[in-house]
């Protein structure tokens, strides 16, 4: 693998590349939003927590077992068990990038999510020089539009209307089976990909909670790791 | 415009925990030696993280997310283009929704 690098250009590609997530983060958003009103949350609170928190699927947990008085442990739970993954994901940005001072790939690291994450990994299989600038610039192109459609969402929710009815509920699955294809030509390897499958699925069934992603991944990576490819 | 203190302090908590899984995996692989089989598992991640995600997608939905998923392949197979893949399996999803009710 080549040696990490930082680059201005790579947050600009980062940014133009990521753009394609980003009709996502806004239909899921604004869904998240609507979510928050009708729970009470003041538009200042849902900002701040798609800034700070910045999770979708987490947010979208949380405020499903949002009550008064705020149930502290499980709200901490859920994010917990939801965001679990990120530890595999960003566990795997160790041998391309560790050897960078921590300024230039923390900051990406704190606001990364699976659609760029996705993205950065595709890029360095492609056999580019790995950028960290690609990780942030993705990631920025994301949260902006992630803090502005829950805002929007909160106030405007009602009006704009289900957004099912446009498949858009439908993006971020159709994003991830269309970057399964490149994954799957480079992986030689179903094993993961059919454990994952068959893990989620069982333990989504299984356990209460949002489990079911990190032990898909987690149960799915281990598989792969049983198949050392020879050099 | 205003932020409770009890909901305040929630969301810092709540956004602490976030971080923590987003930088923790980095951080702690610093004293993990990259065997092959680590670096295996590592590389095995993403195709590891498309089934977790997809497997209950294709379980729990029905006719239109099953065009939508096999729309999503067959484009990216014939375009090699992320975004119009993309669209064009929401597109599929979206009319099969509204055909089939």
């Amino acid at each position: 693998m080549q040696s990490p690098t930082f680059t201005w250009a790579g947050v600009v590609d980062g940014a133009r590349k990521g753009i394609l997530i980003a009709p996502t983060m806004i239909a899921f958003g604004i869904g998240v939003g609507l979510l928050a009103a009708s729970k009470g949350l003041t538009v200042a609170e849902i900002a701040l927590m798609s800034a700070w928190v910045y999770a979708g699927g987490a947010q979208m947990a949380t405020l499903q077992v949002w009550t008064e008085p705020l149930p502290l442990l499980a709200l901490v739970l859920t994010v917990l068990a939801m965001n679990a993954r990120y530890i595999l994901l960003s566990a795997s940005l160790r041998p391309p990038f560790g050897t960078l001072p921590f300024w230039q790939i923390y900051p990406g690291l704190a606001i990364f999510g699976d659609g760029n994450w996705m993205l950065t990994m595709r890029e360095i299989s492609e056999q580019r020089r790995p950028d960290a600038g690609f990780l942030l610039g993705s990631g920025l192109v994301m949260i902006l539009p992630w803090i502005g459609s829950t805002v929007v969402g909160h106030l405007f929710g009602q009006v704009i209307g289900d957004p099912r009815r446009f498949g858009i509920d439908f993006l971020l699955a159709a994003f991830f089976a269309v970057m399964a294809v490149g994954f799957f030509r480079a992986a030689r390897n179903i094993a993961p990909l059919i454990v994952a499958i068959a893990v989620a699925i069982l333990v989504q069934k299984l356990v209460a909670g949002p489990w079911y992603l990190f032990a898909g991944a987690l149960a799915g990576s281990l598989a792969g790791a049983l198949h050392v490819r020879k050099a | 415009m205003s932020v409770r203190p009890e909901v305040f302090q929630a969301i810092v908590l709540l956004g602490l925990a976030s971080l923590a899984c987003r930088l923790s995996g980095f951080f702690l692989m610093r004293y993990v030696s990259i065997t092959p089989r680590v670096d295996a598992w590592l590389r095995s991640i993403p195709i590891a993280l498309i089934g977790a995600i997809l497997g209950p997608v294709a379980v729990n939905g029905g006719p239109p997310e099953w065009l939508g998923l096999i729309a999503a392949v067959g484009l990216m197979y014939v375009t090699a283009n992320d975004f119009v893949s993309t669209l064009g399996a929401c597109a599929t999803v979206a009319l099969a929704r509204a055909a089939l009710g």
